[in-house]
């Protein structure tokens, strides 16, 4: 008995002693290029940004931009599926190499994790509410229950300044059916997903709206770890960023998967064309 | 308590170890508020689900075939399917075809809002097992017992609820015990559907502060604390009823 | 012991119920659920008739997303048979060490299994897939941790203390004697323990141990709450792609029937082998 329980406190001090080793501090760019695959977090229960096809694939504009890249890397594209409470565990844990997942840049997010400038899009904050709750501004909203998804950085705020009662559901498939169901008066989220969902014609959101003024514009950009921001892996994705801004390639995707032409892009193309 | 959020806030700022819950009010609240709707959560539960458990076992000795068939499908149906899905279940899709009600603002909101479902789902969940509790319990007490008492002229409904309940509930205790630890920790599946509750309230903590490592212990360590405490409430209860010699 | 007069003699609480149909299957279960799911459907085909002319029908659309949410049902049965192995293996070893002959390593070892009794499973989930790394750097080689992997690993922990529950129960099961004529022929303790007492318990300890397994494979579901795709997470897309509020009823009734066929059998058949392995004195 004596003997096998040294054997076992032997394997575990190896066990330790290994997991408490510092990871080899390697460049993210060498490693993917050895690796022959780039691995990229993006949602898939955002449309049209990142979403679930019938056959399990997930597609979606911010898909084809991570295939771009992917593409001219040279690398075979894997992709993760993200929520906006674990995208950045999964980049510091490494997990994933690159956060392209609709994640807003704040400057509280700036402590944790790289953003690639120029940032790719901007949303804004606002509510996707029935016609029938007649909401005509944020103050409205002040003790009603309103859906909201756990980890958006916009929750915070917006139960502090309006004081609703936030109903936070671990993703964005539970808020809609809470919303449908009538639990809540109203779904908090990014304005490009409400603006996409209302136009994409579906009959259930006929009597649906986004009544309110969009507040907060948040920037989106992409996402890599802190230390990789000024090394050869951040450098390529700016410069790809700008690429993508010059190019008109944003402007192309976003009409390919039918979102409303944002002046964000407009302004950042024609900064970048000259 | 001033020395303590201080000794936290440095802990914060110098080993950028962050337990936020000691040192911001804000975070307290929601903390402490989650662990009393858990508990709030666990007893409304417990009660509802001895309603059902003792209710059932009455119906289960009923002369009908139809209704014993119909307690029996009840038991298996929700012995034998995942609590989560059944909570979804019941949140989403029941939820939505119940006839809507009016609210104070005109709207049309579902009758039963998440809290209730919770509530409703977990305690028919944990209702079906006490139902088989009961039942093994009812059937220690020996046929004497019960035309003894019906010699006595107690009614079937007298027989059960003043003969057989009290002798059977000394040998489901443990059983019962273990089932309310179970609900307890079943609890935590409430947080799907966004009730308030303390893996909720932790979640919610450490997505805005970014604290995942420390309120993860936070978490694991309180839970672990509140069902010792309640297994331990309960283990006294169970050996103050202990007959010696008789355990099975 | 002879019976009391208020109280028969004492019999162990059987699982699985004891009702006197035979056989692994109830028919009137199973015809229930299959009932309410036809009249749900139904309910929904008139519904749909009622409101978008030329929309699919309901079971037209259940067997249109019923594919891929069979692979994330097998996925699921997957990550419970992955799990149930790691934690008897696990249980077995720290059952053992219950009641061994040092008190250190039976207070440790007690300790462990309450601990990972008490926790919610739910939360030893959310533990392992925010807490574990995404890789071991072993001296040779570095071992990737996929989310899988660490589900499992999250899912075995309170499967660990539970098996050793029963394995603890079924070797204090034995009586005494047991172990003393083992001592009187000479045989160490660890002998006695593998050649003797264990495969004397082990016909005892398979009703709950398949009794566990049971509720494993129904906790399996807590993954899609984690973010693992999971049958749950692609009904719940499935929903929200079709967006259809009839749906609701039908996909998830669906989802817990199938779940009920494979649990149900497991729960009748330890309920057979309750009865036969029962100790009769």
């Amino acid at each position: 008995m004596f003997g096998l329980l040294a054997r076992a406190m032997l394997v575990c001090a190896v066990l330790a002693g290994a997991l408490a080793a510092p990871a080899r501090a390697e460049d993210a760019f060498d490693k993917i290029k050895q690796r022959g695959s780039i691995v990229i977090g993006v949602k898939n229960d955002y449309r049209p940004w990142g979403f679930v096809d019938p056959s399990g694939k997930i597609v979606g504009m911010e898909i084809d931009l991570a295939q771009d890249i992917a593409t001219k890397l040279g690398v075979k594209l894997e992709l993760i599926p993200v929520t906006g409470a674990n995208r950045m565990e999964f980049l510091n844990q490494g997990r994933i190499d690159l956060i392209l997942a609709t994640m807003g840049d704040t400057p509280e997010r700036r402590k944790i994790v790289g953003m690639i400038e120029p940032n790719y899009y901007a949303g804004a904050t606002n509510v996707l509410a029935p016609k029938a709750a007649g909401l005509k501004q944020w103050s409205d909203l002040k003790g009603r229950k309103v859906c909201a998804v756990q980890g958006a950085y916009y929750n915070r705020r917006v139960s502090q300044l309006y004081g609703p009662e936030l109903v936070v559901f671990p993703a964005v498939p539970e808020a809609m059916s809470a919303l449908q169901g009538g639990n809540c008066v109203g779904f908090l989220f990014d304005d490009t997903l409400i603006v996409s969902t209302l136009s994409a014609g579906d009959p259930k959101w006929k009597d649906y709206e986004m009544p309110l003024v969009s507040e907060d514009p948040q920037a989106w950009a992409m996402g890599v770890k802190l230390d990789e921001l000024n090394a050869p892996f951040g450098e390529f994705l700016k410069k790809l960023s700008v690429d993508w801004h010059k190019s008109g390639t944003l402007i192309e995707l976003e009409k390919k998967w039918g979102i409303k032409s944002s002046p964000f892009l407009q302004e950042m193309h024609e900064k970048y064309k000259s | 308590m001033e020395r303590i959020a201080d000794f936290f806030r440095w802990l914060n700022d110098a080993r950028g170890i962050n337990f936020s819950i000691f040192y911001d009010a804000l975070d307290r609240a929601r903390f402490l508020e989650g662990l009393w709707t858990t508990i709030e959560l666990s007893l409304i539960c417990t009660g509802l689900s001895l309603v059902i458990g003792v209710v059932g076992a009455w119906l289960q000795g009923s002369g009908l075939g139809v209704v014993r068939k119909a307690v029996q499908a009840y038991i298996q149906f929700f012995r034998n399917t995942p609590p989560l899905v059944q909570l979804f279940f019941f949140y989403f899709a029941v939820g939505n075809e119940l006839p809507h009600v009016l609210d104070a603002h005109g709207m049309l909101v579902p009758p039963i809002g998440n809290i209730g479902w919770a509530i409703l789902s977990l305690s028919l969940f944990a209702g079906a097992f006490n139902i088989e509790i009961f039942r093994s319990g009812i059937e220690a007490v020996p046929r004497a017992m019960v035309e003894a008492a019906e010699s006595l002229g107690y009614s079937r409904l007298g027989v059960y609820w003043h003969v057989l309940l009290p002798l059977s509930f000394r040998i489901s205790l443990p059983a019962l015990n273990n089932n309310l630890v179970n609900l307890v920790k079943t609890t935590t599946l409430a947080y799907a559907i966004a009730v308030p509750e303390l893996l909720y309230a932790a979640a919610q903590i450490w997505s805005e502060v970014l604290n995942v490592r420390e309120m993860m212990n936070v978490l694991l360590v309180t839970y672990v604390a509140l069902v010792a405490v309640l297994v331990a409430i309960m283990g006294r209860w169970e050996r103050a009823l202990r007959i010696p010699g008789y355990s099975p | 012991m002879s019976e009391l007069p208020v109280l028969l003699a004492p019999r162990p609480l059987l699982s699985g119920g004891r009702d006197p149909a035979s056989g692994l299957f109830n028919g009137t279960v199973l015809a229930s659920v299959l009932v309410a799911l036809g009249i749900s459907i139904t309910i929904g085909a008139a519904r749909a008739q009622a409101g978008v002319v030329g929309a699919p029908g309901v079971a037209t659309l259940l067997v249109k997303w019923a594919p891929l949410i069979l692979e994330g049902f097998l996925f699921n049965l997957l990550v419970s048979v992955l799990s149930m192995l790691a934690g008897t293996i696990l249980g077995v070893w720290l059952g053992l060490t219950r009641v061994s002959q040092t008190a250190m390593l039976r207070r440790a070892a007690s300790v462990v299994i309450q601990f990972f009794r008490n926790a919610p499973w739910l939360v030893l989930l959310f533990y392992c897939m925010f807490l574990l790394p995404f890789s071991i750097a072993l001296p040779f080689a570095t071992v990737p941790l996929p989310d899988v992997a660490k589900a499992v690993i999250g899912l075995s922990l309170p499967v660990m203390a539970n098996v050793a529950e029963i394995v603890r129960g079924g070797v204090q099961s034995i009586p005494l004697e047991q172990w003393e004529s083992g001592e009187a022929l000479a045989f160490s303790r660890r002998q006695i323990l593998w050649m003797v007492i264990l495969p004397q318990c082990l016909r005892r300890m398979i009703p709950p141990w398949m009794n566990l397994y049971a509720i494993l494979t129904m906790s399996t579901t807590l993954i899609s709450v984690v973010g693992i795709q999971d049958s749950m997470t692609l009904a719940r897309a499935a929903l929200v792609a079709e967006g259809r509020t009839d749906l609701f009823i039908p996909m998830y009734l669906m989802l817990l029937s199938w779940f009920f066929v494979y649990c149900y059998p497991i729960a009748r058949w330890t309920a057979v082998l309750e009865r036969r392995f029962r100790v009769r004195i």
